[in-house]
């Protein structure tokens, strides 16, 4: 007897009309639940995401059948993938059944489902179903009896839970009836291929033919009225995730990460500048709520947020979605809070984890915008002043431009107006060019260069702000203003290649200056370095005893620029052991300076850069390397106000290079 | 060379400045009369004519009617030069006479030299030296700038009665804000500046105030950025000290507070500007940083 | 009702101050250029007063200077103000406090403003005389010093500041000026539509040669760094060094630590 099964057995062929009209309408359901969704969007401004229309349809089906953002933190990832995988693998099976019995075998008369085919395909589906069961289980005890901390569980949890905990049972238990009344009795070798069913089967043996018969008919019934409702519910429960979350690996943005859209400060029809109402905001803003899945790994990961200020990622992009279905004309600034406005450090570290490829930065530089450009509001006084010093001076700390340039004194360095040819500039920044610490940076940075022959110049006094920190605050006028004046001044000179020794600038000039009109290569100084010494242009000596080091990535050189190997790699041939902390590479944890907030006290909540100088503690490395004139001012501050003097010592990856060049 | 000064009342006392403009006239070499509106229950110890004006009638000042009666004294007597106060007496009153008398102004002197007068500028980084065009002028002494006389001699009293219709009319004044340190009394005064960089910082300062068994002091712009409470502030718009010791942390020097605390017995700033202008009144300055150096001492004094 | 506020252009603090040529003033070159800080407390408070008053108030600003000084403008018109004059005038820093004060009066005199806002005094010349000469030769009611400012039915309430915190407050008819001290307000930051719309405002530019008649009645003879005071110490070095030197010296010379 050939291994294959009975379709319908028991409920017969003249259930087929009901049972597609009956999906049909509930398919017409989910989409009608969708389509009254879409007025929702459309209260968002336009924006263009179907362009490079192939890239994205490979990104959504990667993003979809990978499920590779969502296994990045197993706790609730792994479960859910494995679920995930479960649950299509018996969607596709009942496509494939489907297609077997309303085409195949009407229209032309084959059967694929025989043979080893079939053997393959019952226990796959049937070991896929076990693995659905018990993932479900175990997300189900997570949820409601481990309850990890700041996980929200609403109403539609219970009702998902219920229709797929049903679904897969009823499933089970419709195959274990048939089962007991045909291959247990028929076929008992092939009842070995689907292990799980034949342990449901057990139940039904005690049972006449008839009785069986009867309870299959009504498990069947009951199964196929749940995955009605599973369609129903999709779009009016969390479940629309499954639409929007897959949609969202479609509707990603495409250009470098980190973009802000630069605003054309020549166009005199814009009257509201940033986001004050969600009208202000795109259609994918409002969209974005509806991919959230609410998994709070965005809010774990908020440094804002796990310092205790009231700034959740998560919250934030949910209560965009709330506005916009509740109260769309309300004022964002007050639904959100400034103070949760002004505590995002655009780490990205949000952004960077979240398995919906939601956008949270974005939103946070709009809100802001409108904070700061429509209302001239600031996070406070003490950014008041530095603002009004970047004005003035061209740097936050209010110090008289002219002496930007006085750190390079007596060192291997050119000023550009001297009209000397040169290998790079060196765009300083206004931390290395005024801050003493930072000065350290710079002058180590300069020597390493003049060791490896590499001719430097540097603007001196022409040189301004990037003007990151403003733009960040949302001060996109400033920001134009001062990325202009450094522009021309960098076209003027034909720079052919640019280095900064500051990821925030590096970011600015490499990414964001080109929609001002600078196309000049900029690199890191970190694969700078490691390009010198790739090419043997540069020689360190690793001292005789390696030390023990931690390193430190900073947001905008690691999650911003990928940039993660390379500095390691420099640390480890200057003789570097590198003990990593818990948190590193795309998970590092951001020392609080991003954002412009490096501008502002930090008022609310402990004190990030403290957290962070604990997990560097944590490693028991006395040294921690960073890479950021940010990082390291704030880790000064937090080694001495978190008591971590005379354990831990931060320093430049520039110094620690600077000290092993051999000449 | 004659001059006329302007002495200072309010709310129905004598203000010690007044003795700044006698000692002033003394080092210009002038022969000098005052004109006062108080009364002459408390007129200053001086060797010459006082022109009073009796407070009790006048009220409090009313710029109108004191620069009528300064116009009437002028007339009388005639002097090189009128001297007030670089007080918000003096600035508000002196450019009235200045413009009625249509000659030069010469503001906020703190010495004299034989080129002229010398005068600050640029936030007390730089000093002008000024001369007078005209055959009269208007000076305005900044205080602290000169020696207090001695409190001796007794002037010759002529009473001087005016009337004026003025468009300004005084309503009263409005008390400091209660004060919860009397700066005045301490022997010890430890200052914050901007140079302590934030908030979180002012307790290493406060802490260096409690070693020295002293009370801390601010600067302006820490007392505007809500650091320390104005109670606090040293200056002339906060409270004008002259303690055994004074420390200045991380205080540039704006001309304001070095007004407010020259006079100390001994200054010590701390500061990392080597040129900056606190520099010029400081016994002992110490260039390092102010969140290093003021710990480390605190410690040493402990 | 017609209001001006008149604004200079000052140097930023932090620069450092070098002669010129002629010895009496600041050399420009290498200065960063900002509103005379006392000025922005006056702007905002004239913006505040227009505010108030709505469409039938117009608010001038006024600045003297090279063109420098439009820098300036732009941002008093982007806080609020709704046009401006700009008297040229190149050598604006041989000018003393009088002349300043007859140049705009010249022009006010001819546009009969209600109420006149100035800074207490500028930053970088400090004479404190400006506002008060204007109001003097206009013969207009004046306060100085302002830490407070109401206006309400043609009477301006005055809170002056002055020593020891104490407060004076005086009422005030139309026509008037006052002089605006640090801490009056909190100067908005311009917010970017009304930058914008600052681009649009009309600035009448005005020669000097046409006002100015007055000749100089204060002479600068020097421009220099104030003298050290004598017998200050200087100690620089590392810090445990400098705390064991500093002891000592107090210890030597105050009668707190023995």
């Amino acid at each position: 007897m050939e291994a294959t099964r009975e379709i319908y057995w028991n409920i017969g062929h003249g259930v087929v009309l009901p049972m597609y009209l009956l999906t049909l309408a509930a398919v017409g359901v989910l989409v009608w639940g969708f389509w009254k969704r879409l007025p929702l969007y459309r209260l968002g401004k336009p924006l263009d995401r179907c362009d490079r229309y192939e890239e994205r349809v490979n990104r959504m089906i990667g993003d979809l059948l990978g499920q590779e953002k969502v296994a990045r933190v197993r706790d609730g990832g792994l479960p859910h993938n494995l679920f995930f995988w479960g649950f299509l693998t018996l969607f596709v099976g009942t496509l494939i059944i489907m297609v077997q019995a309303d085409f195949l075998t009407p229209v032309a008369g084959v059967n694929l489902l025989k043979g080893e085919f079939y053997k393959a395909f019952s226990l796959v589906l049937d070991l896929a179903g076990l693995v659905a069961l018990v993932m479900l289980g175990a997300l189900f005890v997570r949820r409601y009896f481990v309850r990890p901390e700041g996980l929200e569980t609403v109403n539609d949890d219970i009702v998902i839970h219920t229709l797929l905990f049903g679904i897969l049972l009823t499933g089970f238990l419709i195959e274990g009836a048939r089962m007991a009344a045909t291959e247990l009795v028929q076929q008992p070798d092939l009842a070995s291929f689907s292990p799980v069913g034949k342990v449901f089967a057990q139940l039904f043996v005690p049972f006449d033919t008839s009785s069986i018969s009867a309870s299959h008919k009504v498990f069947w019934w009951v199964h196929f009225a749940l995955v009605l409702g599973f369609f129903c519910a999709i779009p009016y429960t969390k479940l629309r995730h499954i639409v929007t979350t897959s949609a969202n690996g479609f509707l990603v943005p495409l250009e470098p990460k980190g973009t802000i859209p630069t605003i054309n400060m020549e166009d005199e029809t814009v009257e509201q500048f940033g986001a004050a109402k969600v009208s202000d905001l795109t259609w994918k803003d409002i969209f974005d709520a509806d991919a959230c899945t609410t998994c709070k790994r965005c809010q774990d990961r908020c440094p804002a947020h796990v310092t205790g200020k009231p700034l959740s990622p998560m919250k934030l992009i949910k209560q965009i979605g709330e506005t916009a279905e509740t109260t769309p004309d309300a004022a964002l600034p007050e639904v959100i809070g400034a103070d949760a406005i002004w505590a995002c450090t655009t780490c990205r570290a949000c952004q960077d984890i979240c398995p919906a490829n939601n956008e949270h930065v974005g939103k946070i530089i709009e809100l802001r915008r409108n904070l700061t450009l429509m209302e001239g509001a600031f996070p406070g006084d003490e950014v008041r002043g530095a603002v009004g010093n970047l004005e003035v001076n061209g740097n936050p700390f209010g110090l008289a431009y002219a002496s930007r340039g006085e750190w390079a004194e007596g060192l291997p360095v050119t000023l550009m107006e001297s009209g000397a040819e040169v290998d790079i500039l060196y765009f300083v920044g206004c931390y290395a060019s005024f801050d003493k610490r930072n000065r350290e940076v710079a002058t180590s940075f300069v020597t390493i260069c003049a060791a490896a022959g590499i001719r430097v110049g540097i603007l001196g006094k022409e040189e301004k702000c990037c003007g990151e920190p403003v733009r960040k605050l949302g001060n996109e006028y400033l920001y134009q203003m001062l990325a202009q004046e450094n522009i021309e001044l960098i076209k003027g000179y034909g720079v052919k290649k640019i280095i900064t020794t500051c990821p925030h600038c590096f970011n600015t000039l490499g990414r964001d200056y080109r929609d001002l009109g600078l196309d000049v290569p900029v690199e890191h100084y970190s694969t700078f370095l490691h390009g010198l010494i790739k090419e043997e242009k540069l020689r360190l000596t690793a001292e005789a005893a390696p030390f023990d080091v931690t390193y430190h990535d900073s947001c905008y050189l690691g999650r911003y620029m990928d940039v993660i190997e390379e500095p390691r790699s420099v640390l480890t041939k200057a003789g570097g052991r590198i003990r990593e902390m818990a948190k590193s590479g795309y998970d590092s944890f951001c020392c609080s300076a991003g954002g412009g907030r490096i501008l502002a006290e930090e008022k609310i909540g402990t004190k990030i850069s403290e957290a962070r100088v604990s997990m560097a503690l944590e490693t028991e490395a006395p040294l921690l390397v960073s890479n950021c004139p940010f990082c390291l001012t704030m880790f000064e501050d937090g080694i001495k106000t978190g008591g971590a003097e005379g354990k831990l010592v931060v320093r430049d990856l520039a110094e620690i290079v600077a000290e092993r060049v051999k000449a | 060379m004659k001059s006329l000064l302007i002495g200072e009342y309010r709310e129905g006392r004598l203000l010690d400045t007044t003795y700044e403009l006698i000692g002033f006239a003394g080092q210009l070499g002038a022969e000098s009369a005052m004109l006062l509106v108080g009364s002459d229950s408390q007129l200053p110890a001086f060797n010459g004519t006082i022109y009073l004006a009796d407070a009790g009638v006048c009220g409090e000042y009313n710029p109108d009617l004191h620069k009528q009666l300064i116009l009437e004294v002028v007339g009388k007597l005639n002097p090189d030069c009128i001297v007030f106060m670089h007080t918000s007496y003096g600035w508000d009153l002196a450019p009235r006479v200045a413009a009625a008398l249509k000659c030069a102004q010469i503001s906020e002197i703190v010495a004299i030299t034989d080129n002229g007068f010398e005068v600050g500028c640029c936030n007390a980084k730089m000093r002008r030296t000024v001369r007078s065009a005209t055959g009269r002028t208007v000076l305005t002494i900044q205080a602290g700038a000169f020696p207090v006389a001695g409190r001796e001699g007794t002037p010759c009293v002529e009473q001087l009665t005016t009337a004026v219709t003025s468009t300004l009319e005084f309503v009263g004044y409005e008390p400091a804000e209660a004060k919860d340190v009397d700066l005045a009394k301490a022997d010890v005064i430890v200052t914050a500046g901007r140079g302590v960089g934030k908030k979180e910082n002012v307790p290493v300062i406060q802490a260096l105030a409690k070693a020295l068994g002293g009370e801390l002091g601010a600067s302006r712009p820490v007392v505007d950025a809500g650091w320390v409470d104005h109670s606090h502030q040293v200056g002339t718009t906060g409270q004008t000290v002259s303690p055994k010791l004074y420390i200045a942390c991380g205080v540039s020097g704006a001309i304001q507070h070095l007004a407010g605390m020259k006079k100390s017995d001994f200054i010590v700033a701390i500061n990392k500007d080597k040129d900056a202008p606190i520099g010029e009144v400081a016994d002992l300055l110490v260039v390092a940083d102010v969140m290093q150096f003021v710990p480390a001492l605190t410690a040493k004094l402990q | 009702m017609k209001l001006l506020v008149c604004i200079k252009q000052v140097p930023d603090m932090e620069s450092r101050f070098k002669p010129n040529g002629s010895g009496t003033w600041f050399d420009e070159a290498d200065l960063a250029w900002r509103m005379n800080e006392y000025d922005e407390y006056a702007v905002e408070e004239a913006v505040r007063l227009r505010e108030q008053l709505g469409e039938s108030a117009e608010l001038t600003v006024l600045s003297i200077g090279p063109d420098r000084v439009v820098e300036a403008i732009k941002k008093a018109l982007a806080m609020g103000a709704d046009r401006a004059v700009h008297i040229q005038d190149p050598a604006v820093a041989d000018k003393d406090p009088w002349q300043i004060a007859s140049i705009i009066v010249a022009h006010a005199r001819e546009q009969q403003y209600d109420l006149i806002f100035t800074g207490m005094q500028s930053q970088d010349r400090g004479s404190a005389q400006v506002g008060v000469l204007v109001a003097e030769q206009l013969g207009l009611s004046c306060a100085t010093t302002l830490v407070g400012f109401s206006y309400e039915n043609g009477i301006v309430t005055a809170k002056r500041e002055l020593e020891g915190g104490i407060k004076g407050v005086a009422r005030l008819r139309l026509p008037a000026l006052v002089t605006c001290q640090l801490g009056l307000n909190v100067p908005r930051y311009p917010t970017l539509p009304n930058i914008m719309k600052a681009k649009k405002k009309e600035i009448a530019a005005l020669p000097v040669d046409g006002l100015l008649a007055e000749p100089a009645v204060a002479v600068t003879t020097s421009f220099h760094p104030p003298a050290k005071k004598g017998g200050g110490v200087v100690l620089e070095g590392e810090v445990g060094v400098l705390v064991d030197k500093v002891i000592g010296i107090l210890k030597e010379k105050t009668a707190i630590l023995r």
